[in-house]
């Protein structure tokens, strides 16, 4: 039961960090998104029915508060998730870089996407939003991957102390 | 077959999750664009269940960052004397109550200026949120339905035009900004008279489209809404024009505004409540946008 809900009001707790603190920086590009790194994690540490699930209701969560009317989201978290998952084992993950250019290389993947959905649903090109992809994608993709290595660290030192069971000898990560 | 069947899903079964997880997400967005009240209500109900903690995060938030200001970076001033330290952080501590109730009182009285002068039924909400993606500008304010706030409803402040209201939850509501792409207030130059529509250009600019090679616009020009909409009043602040553009060719010239509102600021604003009253029946001329404004 723990494993079901815990992972559900770290996400919750999350996208509230998200539009309460980090909204407060002054500026807004260096703010990372602590709610795409979690979807990351999730793809190292959960099943893929879980984790899809989870991706999804995150993906529902962020729509949900902000003003993206149509739900990108909602479908962009799911995929990330899934693409993670699938090229975790084709990758060393374990050092900085190699985490850092992860998350940087799937922030980056998932602001084209949802750079390409509001244009695909939008019915005049946003050619406005053009310069964003250089002024805001790139710093807030930098600082998301930046962000990530010690932030996987700190979820893996939390996974290993809420679920460990040291009567049945398992102590292992989850 | 049936057996075989049973074995294809087993082996497949994973890709058919995903694609029906995928799909699903698809069919929400489609329902979303229909507005569909399922889907709202669904929306409004996990809006409900998610606020009040944005709200104490909020409120945990700012005390922290008051004590911050009051406290933390007196410390090292007053290590001499101890005594005086104590008097002095006291008196300090007061002073900043007294300041920080002094500006509050002030910034309500501008706010009762403003809506007596302006607008009888107005109401007035406090932020507690802001977008979690920094493609979209949208806000969460800490009034509802309950309160009487309805989706497309104006939402403004004493320095000028907000946005509107875009979603709504019993007792949250979520505003889409002024300077999200989505956004379109019309709008016209108080000078020259000239109709645009003001619309979002993701980060804290705004764009007039629409607004004819042959109007006249340049910078330092002030923009203000033109009541046309029905959402918003004649003549509120929306921004300044700080670039014209007339180099491109067609009809139109391009014009960029800086919002009159800091929306990295935003507190308290104000959600007018009563429709103005609909527009005289007029001729409907060429242009029709696809894009309804919310």
């Amino acid at each position: 039961m723990k494993r079901v809900f815990l992972p559900f009001l770290v996400g919750i707790l999350f996208l509230i960090l998200q539009t309460t603190l980090l909204s407060s920086f002054p500026i807004q590009r260096i703010r990372p998104d602590i709610l795409l790194i979690f979807t990351l994690y999730l793809a190292f540490s959960s099943s893929s029915i879980f984790g899809g699930m989870l991706a999804f209701f995150m993906g529902y969560l962020m729509d949900l508060f902000s003003g993206n009317v149509m739900g990108f989201y909602t479908f962009s978290r799911p995929l990330v998730f899934f693409a993670a998952q699938f090229f975790k084992e084709r990758f060393y993950l374990e050092g900085f870089y190699s985490r850092f250019l992860f998350a940087f290389t799937y922030s980056m993947l998932e602001g084209f996407l949802i750079f390409i959905l509001m244009n695909a649903f939008h019915s005049t090109p946003l050619r406005n939003l053009y310069p964003l992809l250089l002024t805001f994608l790139l710093p807030q993709s930098f600082f998301t991957a930046l962000v990530t290595p010690p932030l996987f660290f700190l979820f893996q030192q939390g996974s290993l102390f809420l679920f460990r069971q040291p009567e049945k000898g398992i102590t292992e990560k989850v | 077959m049936r057996v075989r069947d049973l074995f294809l899903f087993r082996r497949y079964h994973l890709l058919i999750f995903i694609a029906l997880l995928l799909l699903f997400a698809l069919v929400l967005m489609s329902l979303r664009a229909k507005q569909r009240k399922g889907v709202e209500f669904f929306d409004s109900l996990l809006i409900e269940i998610c606020s009040p903690f944005q709200k104490g995060s909020t409120f945990a938030i700012k005390t922290v960052r008051g004590t911050f200001q009051r406290y933390v970076f007196l410390v090292n001033l007053e290590e001499e004397n101890r005594i005086l330290k104590q008097k002095v952080a006291l008196l300090e501590e007061e002073n900043h109550r007294i300041i920080e109730m002094k500006l509050a009182n002030e910034r309500m009285r501008q706010l009762l200026k403003f809506r007596e002068k302006n607008f009888a039924s107005m109401i007035g909400a406090e932020v507690i949120g802001h977008d979690p993606s920094s493609w979209f500008k949208s806000a969460t304010i800490d009034k509802g339905e309950r309160d009487g706030v309805k989706k497309g409803m104006a939402v403004i402040s004493p320095a000028g035009v907000i946005g509107q209201i875009l979603k709504t939850a019993p007792h949250y509501a979520t505003v889409l900004l002024l300077t999200d792409y989505n956004s379109a207030i019309d709008s016209i130059v108080q000078r020259t008279r000239a109709k645009a529509i003001v619309g979002g250009k993701g980060e804290n600019r705004c764009e007039m489209k629409y607004l004819l090679r042959a109007e006249e616009a340049a910078v330092g020009d002030v923009v203000v809404t033109s009541g046309l909409g029905g959402n918003f009043p004649k003549g509120l602040m929306v921004g300044e024009i700080k670039k014209v553009d007339r180099r491109g060719h067609g009809v139109f010239q391009y014009a960029e505004l800086v919002p009159s509102v800091d929306f990295t600021q935003l507190e308290e604003v104000f959600v007018i409540m009563e429709p103005l009253p609909p527009a005289p029946p007029q001729e409907e001329k060429g242009k029709k946008g696809k894009k309804t404004k919310r």
